[in-house]
């Protein structure tokens, strides 16, 4: 089967002056269409690194990104813009503070605009066309995201990548952000990467999840085998603490 | 709450007052001719020394030319100069601390450390070894200040700049395949205009020191041209017998100077607020 997304033996390492820190080590990943991919680890495990290479953001040391099995390693956002977005966590700043909605969302889209598609996918996302004339400032957390979302949408990329895009919600803004991510899967076979410290939340989302620790993907599979039965001992750490966080 | 909300108004009362005396400035020496009944390079032999009186409210100079006429005048050259300099290092650098702070590398390196050269020498000193170079008038008063004036507006625009091109909505341009003059003119310098406009309100007193300063030490305008420094210049050798000469230039100076920084200050205050 054909991989939407796919990464081989790639190594990523930023250098100081004092010493180099390897974010990425021989890391592999696949994403097939209409997927939910989950990445999971701590702080410095690299997954945000990764899915800045996916983006085309950070630039690897080596190995190979192909997207549909054409290779794009070493292409910038202005190129891989055309087939993935981005939705950062900061949702706030990922909007010039000066612009309204509507000139951010016309802005993301490279093909010709589209009104009556942006208003199905605002209401996709559960906001009001209204909002569209407001600025990010003018905006909660909550809404700010699922405009990013309805950005992401209307630019018309094959694949999402997320990268901790509920970390900086509260519990009710986080449960309309994954319910709306999870219908649009549903509805629009969306293919997604997500990257969070939070494996209870991905488990909730993703149909596999992948693991890393220190820049190597310590374990992937589907999420009943990660979340029942964990291989690696740090995985089985993640799914302790997350259960000593539930409680 | 209703202290921050108190403090705000507070802000804008002072920042309308404030921008209205700035204005009245420069509406004054933009209608010296309508203001002034006499003609400001014209000498009188009869009136020389003259205090300040009905025909000359701010008296005569030592060739009996009327001193109100001549602040007026005077205040045209000094502040036109003034917004001239700063507009052109303002321009001038924002655009290198755009250049340097966006694409970084050996061309930021090189223009920083001229930069930091720069600042190594006093202004005052520089701008006075460069004018007395290039000999006196107006243009290279300004030449001579603005060779260490680009410096500041120049880092300014690049420490923002660098923020900006790394911030989420420039990555998200980026994605949407905008090039880089696209994002530099449409998301760049857009949002670093207001602190760097806020800088260039600060230095209009500085500037107006610094060539009055130049003018005073003989730098500066060419006589008879009619600026502030100069003007004090002129009179100083005659201070003990006709002090109006050297009083009205020098308080329009420092009332003028005192409006424009507590100006660049008060809209700093703004920014805070708003």
């Amino acid at each position: 089967m054909e991989h939407i997304l796919k990464g081989i033996n790639l190594n990523k390492t930023f250098g100081t002056k004092d010493r180099n820190i390897q974010a990425l080590k021989d890391v592999d990943f696949y994403i097939d269409e209409g997927e939910l991919l989950g990445i999971a680890g701590e702080s410095g495990s690299g997954k945000s690194t990764l899915l800045n290479v996916m983006s085309g953001l950070i630039r690897p040391d080596s190995g190979e990104l192909f997207y549909r099995e054409q290779e794009y390693t070493g292409k910038g956002p202005s190129q891989t813009g055309k087939f993935l977005q981005m939705i950062f966590q900061d949702a706030k700043n990922s909007f010039d503070p000066r612009f309204t909605m509507e000139r951010s969302l016309l802005e993301s889209r490279r093909k010709k605009t589209d009104r009556d598609a942006l208003c199905g996918i605002l209401k996709e996302v559960g906001l009001d066309e209204k909002l569209l004339k407001r600025k990010a400032s003018e905006l909660s957390g909550g809404q700010c995201q699922r405009m990013s979302i309805a950005r992401a949408l209307y630019s018309e990329a094959d694949i999402l990548l997320c990268d901790e895009i509920t970390s900086a919600l509260d519990v009710s803004s986080q449960a309309q952000v994954v319910g709306i991510l999870k219908r649009l899967n549903t509805e629009r076979k969306l293919t997604a990467v997500f990257v969070s410290h939070d494996i209870a939340l991905l488990s909730m989302l993703c149909s596999r999840i992948m693991v890393m620790k220190d820049g190597i993907e310590v374990e992937q599979g589907v999420v009943e085998d990660i979340v029942r039965r964990p291989k690696h001992e740090y995985t089985k750490l993640l799914i302790e603490s997350a259960r000593k966080q539930s409680l | 709450m209703k202290k921050r909300i108190s403090r705000k108004k507070a802000v804008k009362i002072k920042l309308v007052i404030m921008a209205a005396l700035a204005l009245s400035v420069v509406f004054l020496t933009l209608f010296a001719g309508v203001i002034a009944k006499n003609d400001p390079y014209q000498t009188c032999a009869t009136s020389i020394r003259t205090a300040p009186c009905v025909d000359y409210p701010f008296g005569t100079d030592n060739l009996g030319r009327c001193i109100f006429a001549r602040v007026l005048y005077g205040g045209r050259t000094t502040i036109a100069a003034t917004f001239a300099l700063v507009f052109i290092s303002f321009a001038i650098g924002t655009v290198i601390g755009m250049v340097c702070g966006y694409y970084g590398g050996l061309i930021d390196r090189l223009l920083m450390r001229l930069a930091d050269i720069t600042l190594g020498f006093p202004q005052m000193v520089v701008a006075i070894a460069v004018a007395g170079i290039l000999g006196g008038g107006i243009k290279s008063a300004m030449i001579a200040l603005g060779i260490t004036m680009w410096v500041s507006f120049a880092r300014l625009a690049r420490s923002h700049t660098f923020s900006i091109r790394s911030a989420a909505f420039v990555q998200t341009a980026r994605f949407a395949g905008k090039n880089d003059a696209y994002i530099i003119m449409v998301h760049v310098f857009p949002n670093l205009l207001a602190p760097v406009l806020t800088n260039a309100l600060t230095q209009i007193g500085t500037t107006m020191i610094g060539l009055s300063g130049l003018s005073f030490l003989g730098l500066g305008v060419i006589p008879p041209a009619a600026e502030w420094g100069a003007m004090i210049s002129e009179a100083r050798a005659y201070i003990q017998i006709a002090p109006w000469a050297v009083i009205y230039p020098s308080v329009a100076t420092i009332i003028t100077i005192i409006i424009f920084n507590y100006l660049g200050d008060v809209i700093m205050d703004y920014r805070e607020v708003r």
